[in-house]
């Protein structure tokens, strides 16, 4: 038994509050948005308590986290935690359960640890800001679904983090909700990341009915499932790897979701939020090993987003793009390593290079004060190769591609529906006009009029009626009404003759008799 | 407790409403009227509460069952009784109308020549007639309360609407309904009348689900229901009456009409139980109108540019979900679309809820003429977003477990239709975010956004009961699915033991 084993094995109790860490967070979160609901904590007075509520609720779950870590380092901790059943989707479970193993812990820890140091600088950054509150909210919402996609022991849980994480993201990158390009590219990053969600869901889906579980633990199955079943259900969680990790092709929300302030593009886009597919993918490691193909796919795709984030890096003029380019370069080459299988090198690569962009994001305001020599020039090779320099400056049109191929079509599409149930449902239906229209129409000697298909067809058989009544009945030489004048001259003949008492006395007795 | 559960409360629960309509239309004074439509609306919520605690939750059959003859020559009584399937409906429409009655509060005198009190009445003669049709277990019941729902719905449009379309939207629902009562009526004698023999009708529904009906029988009265249900429900070529009347009715009696879901209860409760067989053979007739509704409303939302309009192809789009689960046939589909609806009534009716207090202060809900009104009106703005967001099934909301439920049962069942509905899930938070950017966000426009008031006390208090319970449902939906799991159970062992 080593020494750390006697000394920390204690602490591994803590781990019965395990599901501490995530809620803390979330219950700041709550108490934050309570306090934006009353009004409370406005102004300069309530900026502390705000700032301290998040920063406490992040350093309660890191202080939690390191006592997990040590008594890890005692070997003592359960490495597959669960709390109940949260959901259950027939016969398969969804638990609140949680893992802690090597790749876990060390993130949460990091996570969290960057989350606060994160908190503690936009306190004074944001310092009478108009959305201070908002701000932290923000941050703890993401902290929370951070947590969770790292702790998580299965899919369900940790795609709940995954669109927290994704949400939070939205409320931050529009913080200037005034400003209408800020919401736009909120939008842009939000809509981007919900089709990595899709994703996400389908590999939820896949996963219930072909391997019959949802921890990660079990997911990679018993070697017993079919080649095609296996690749689909990779992909879909590949898909949402990508997106999140802003891999080709989803790579431009990225590069929108700078409009947040400094400190939130730090821990998103910076450090954390984009090594969140890294770290799926490092959770997935035994699934994806099965499919080798999807791997060099991973891999290529690693390699095309580093070339392509070096090559746009170079061009951009500002901070904070170059540094997102940077970021992105590094992440193609970790999804780089995750496909060649290296997933133990991807991991330690992601958790350095998270703190080490973390810093250099924060730094990015007062970097024009640090700086004293010019900035370094185009290198000659790309300054000359006029096709690649323009391509790289309009980041290789992917997003107008995506435009016009994506969003526009679906739009019109959206118009030319809206234009079926106007134009023909809707006179198919004969469903009645506006009324300044069929006032101006009623207004002629019609009493009604039919609208549509259906109505003028009703119309049309209405007035058909009418017409044979007429000719039959109404008119003079109605042959119909002849003879049915006929018929009441004779039924009043026989009326006459009923009210003589005799008739009438043997109207009874014959009615009697068949009675009897 | 066993005294009450003697007591019969789904009567007083259908009288309580009926009452307070009796008292509006007598008292027509506006002040008045409108206490006792509150009163009235809010005892009926307790009545339904009441009746959830008395429920017996292991139990899968009806309870609380009462009967009265009505016309006893053909068979037909009052029969009313619930199971865990219509159970939460109860209180969800009983809290929509709390709600519809609160946001009418001061509005209706100027609308029109009726008077304020003839407005309460109308609101709560829709609500028994709602409520008639949850608790309904007699076909012919079941008939008269639901078309009972459509003259306070045409008064109420056509009187207290929005705009000059509002006669035409209120002829036409009228109209549409009244045409999907024809197929419906014939469905019921179908059903009632056995294709040999003279033996008397029946219309009591508990019977009519333990006696199978022929295989061609089943047919005619699956797809003659279908067609009844379908535009209420609305099935996609039959939806056009929704969009003009969500922009043209009152904002408030929009929630109740989007978020009670009446048609697709009426699939869950009747057509498919009663004609099993033809149901499973025609699953691919209910995927297929379910993704075709993901999609159609899904794209068609995109390019609204008014939110009611917005929010009534979203309410499209989520009824293709729920078709889609029901296709599956199977417990945790049914759980997910039963979970969705209540989540729809929440979300939905809390949505349009807001958009009736927004109506009220900007005069308008078209995002042209909005903007900006984050500034003026953040809480609203909070509000309308959290619901929002509990409509495209967000996790932390309710619209979480019953949406992936639901994409769950597609995918394994009807894999093309369940990637429709993932698609379906990107659709959606286009359409919602855009426009609540589109109004929320951006520098405010005009000055009606920029001095309008933020929401009162009044309206928080209200809106908080349906946030709250999507932030509770969506933390922890467990205890929820849980008591719907035993009905839900016994209705598929009804149709898989076929």
């Amino acid at each position: 038994m080593s020494p750390f084993a006697t000394i920390f094995a204690p602490l591994a109790a803590v781990s019965d509050v395990l599901w501490l860490v995530p809620l803390l967070p979330l219950l700041a979160a709550l108490l934050l948005t309570l306090r934006l609901l009353l009004r409370r904590g406005g102004g300069d007075a309530g900026e502390p308590l705000t700032a301290g509520i998040a920063g406490g609720a992040a350093l309660a779950a890191l202080l939690l986290l390191v006592l997990l870590d040590l008594a890890a380092l005692g070997g003592e901790l359960p490495t597959h935690l669960a709390f109940g059943d949260w959901l259950r989707i027939g016969a398969v479970p969804v638990r609140l359960s949680f893992v802690l193993d090597a790749y876990s812990l060390p993130a949460a820890t990091l996570v969290t640890l960057i989350s606060w140091i994160t908190i503690r600088f936009s306190a004074t950054y944001l310092h009478r800001e108009d959305g201070f509150q908002r701000f932290f909210l923000g941050l703890c919402l993401f902290l929370a679904g951070m947590l969770l996609i790292v702790l998580a022991g299965n899919a369900v849980l940790c795609f709940v983090g995954w669109e927290l994480a994704g949400f939070s993201s939205w409320l931050l990158i529009g913080y200037a909700w005034e400003r209408p390009p800020a919401t736009r590219n909120a939008l842009f990053a939000f809509i981007t990341n919900r089709v990595g969600d899709a994703g996400f869901m389908l590999g939820i889906g896949l996963a219930v009915w072909s391997v019959g579980t949802l921890e990660w633990v079990w997911l990679a199955g018993d070697g017993s499932m079919g080649k095609v079943t296996i690749r689909l259900l990779a992909a879909g969680f590949v898909v949402a790897a990508l997106v999140k990790s802003a891999q080709l092709p989803f790579t431009p929300w990225i590069g929108r979701a700078l409009e947040g302030p400094t400190p939130s593009s730090a821990l998103f886009y910076g450090s954390l939020l984009v090594h969140a597919g890294v770290y799926l993918l490092c959770r997935l490691q035994g699934l994806l090993l099965q499919a080798p193909d999807l791997m060099a796919l991973l891999a290529m795709i690693g390699l095309l987003t580093a070339a392509y984030g070096s090559l746009c890096g170079l061009v951009q003029s500002d901070v904070k793009s170059a540094l997102v380019f940077a970021t992105v370069t590094q992440v193609g080459l970790m999804v780089l390593c995750c496909g060649l299988g290296l997933f133990w090198l991807a991991a330690c690569h992601a958790g350095l290079h998270a703190c080490w962009r973390a810093y250099q994001f924060l730094l990015a305001p007062a970097y024009m004060h640090l700086v004293r020599q010019p900035a370094r020039p185009l290198p000659r090779w790309l300054a000359n190769w006029r096709w690649g320099y323009t391509a790289a400056l309009q980041r290789f049109w992917i997003e107008p591609l995506a435009n016009s191929l994506l969003t526009r079509p679906t739009l019109a599409l959206g118009r030319d529906v809206r234009a079926l149930d106007e134009r023909f449902i809707d006179p198919l239906l004969g469903a009645p006009r506006d009324d300044e229209r069929s006032a101006a129409s009623v207004a002629g000697d019609e009493l009604i009029r039919g609208h549509g298909l259906a109505g003028r067809a009703l119309f049309a058989f209405a007035n058909r009626l009418q017409a044979l009544e007429n000719r039959l009945l109404l008119g003079d030489g109605g042959t119909l009404g002849r003879h049915l004048r006929q018929v009441g001259h004779y039924a009043d003949a026989v009326e006459a003759l009923l009210e003589q008492p005799r008739y009438l006395m043997l109207m009874v007795m014959a009615t009697f008799v068949v009675i009897l | 407790m066993n005294e009450i559960a003697h007591w019969p409360l789904l009567s007083t629960l259908l009288a309580l409403p009926l009452l307070g309509a009796l008292g509006c239309a007598l008292l027509r004074r506006a002040p008045l009227a409108q206490h006792i439509a509150f009163v009235s609306s809010l005892l009926t919520l307790l009545c339904s509460l009441l009746i959830v605690g008395v429920f017996d939750r292991a139990d899968p059959d009806f309870q609380l069952c009462e009967s009265v003859d009505w016309i006893a020559d053909l068979g037909i009584a009052y029969r009313v009784g619930v199971d865990g399937l219509s159970l939460l409906f109860l209180p969800a429409t009983a809290l929509l109308f709390c709600g519809a009655i609160v946001a009418g509060w001061r509005v209706t005198a100027a609308a029109s020549p009726l008077s304020p009190g003839f407005h309460f009445a109308m609101l709560l003669l829709l609500e028994a007639a709602t409520l008639g049709v949850f608790c309904a277990l007699d076909t012919i019941l079941f008939f008269f309360c639901w078309e009972f729902t459509l003259p306070p719905l045409y008064f109420l449009v056509s009187q207290w609407g929005i705009g000059t379309g509002r006669q035409s939207a209120a002829v036409r629902y009228f109209l549409v309904m009244l045409a999907g009562g024809v197929p419906l009526l014939f469905g019921f004698l179908a059903l009632a009348f056995p294709p040999a023999g003279d033996a008397a009708p029946v219309f009591d529904l508990p019977t009519l689900l333990a006696r199978p009906l022929s295989e061609q029988r089943q047919y005619l009265v699956f797809l003659l229901l279908l067609l009844g249900l379908g535009a209420k429900v609305p099935l996609v070529p039959l939806h056009t009456w929704l969009p003009p009347l969500a922009i043209s009715a009152p904002v408030a009696v929009t929630a109740v009409l989007v978020g009670l879901k009446l048609g697709a209860y009426g699939l869950i409760r009747l057509a498919i139980p009663l004609a099993p067989i033809a149901a499973r053979d025609l699953h691919w007739l209910l995927a297929g109108f379910g993704t075709v509704a993901i999609l159609y409303g899904g794209v068609a939302a995109l390019v609204h540019s008014n939110l009611r309009g917005m929010l009534a192809y979203s309410s499209l789009a989520h009824v293709g979900l729920v078709l889609l689960g029901l296709a599956s046939f199977s417990v945790y589909g049914l759980q997910g679309v039963l979970l969705q609806l209540l989540n729809f009534s929440l979300a939905g009716g809390g949505a349009f809820l807001v958009l009736s207090f927004l109506q009220r202060r900007t005069g308008s809900t078209d995002v042209a003429q909005l903007g900006g009104a984050l500034r003026s009106m953040p809480r609203l703005g909070a509000f309308f977003l959290l619901f929002g967001l509990a409509g495209i099934g967000l996790p932390g909301t309710s619209g979480f477990p019953g949406e992936l439920l639901i994409i769950v049962a597609a995918l394994h069942d009807h894999t093309g239709a369940g990637l429709a509905a993932l698609f379906g899930m990107v659709l959606a938070a286009a359409a919602f975010l855009s426009p609540f950017r589109q109004a929320f966000f951006g520098p405010a426009n005009g000055p009606e956004v920029a001095a309008a008031d933020d929401l009162l006390p009044r309206e928080m208090a209200l809106l908080l009961v349906p946030a709250t319970l999507i932030l509770g449902i969506g933390v922890y939906p467990m205890p929820l699915l849980e008591l719907l799991r035993p009905a839900a159970e016994a209705w598929v062992a009804a149709l898989a033991g076929l």
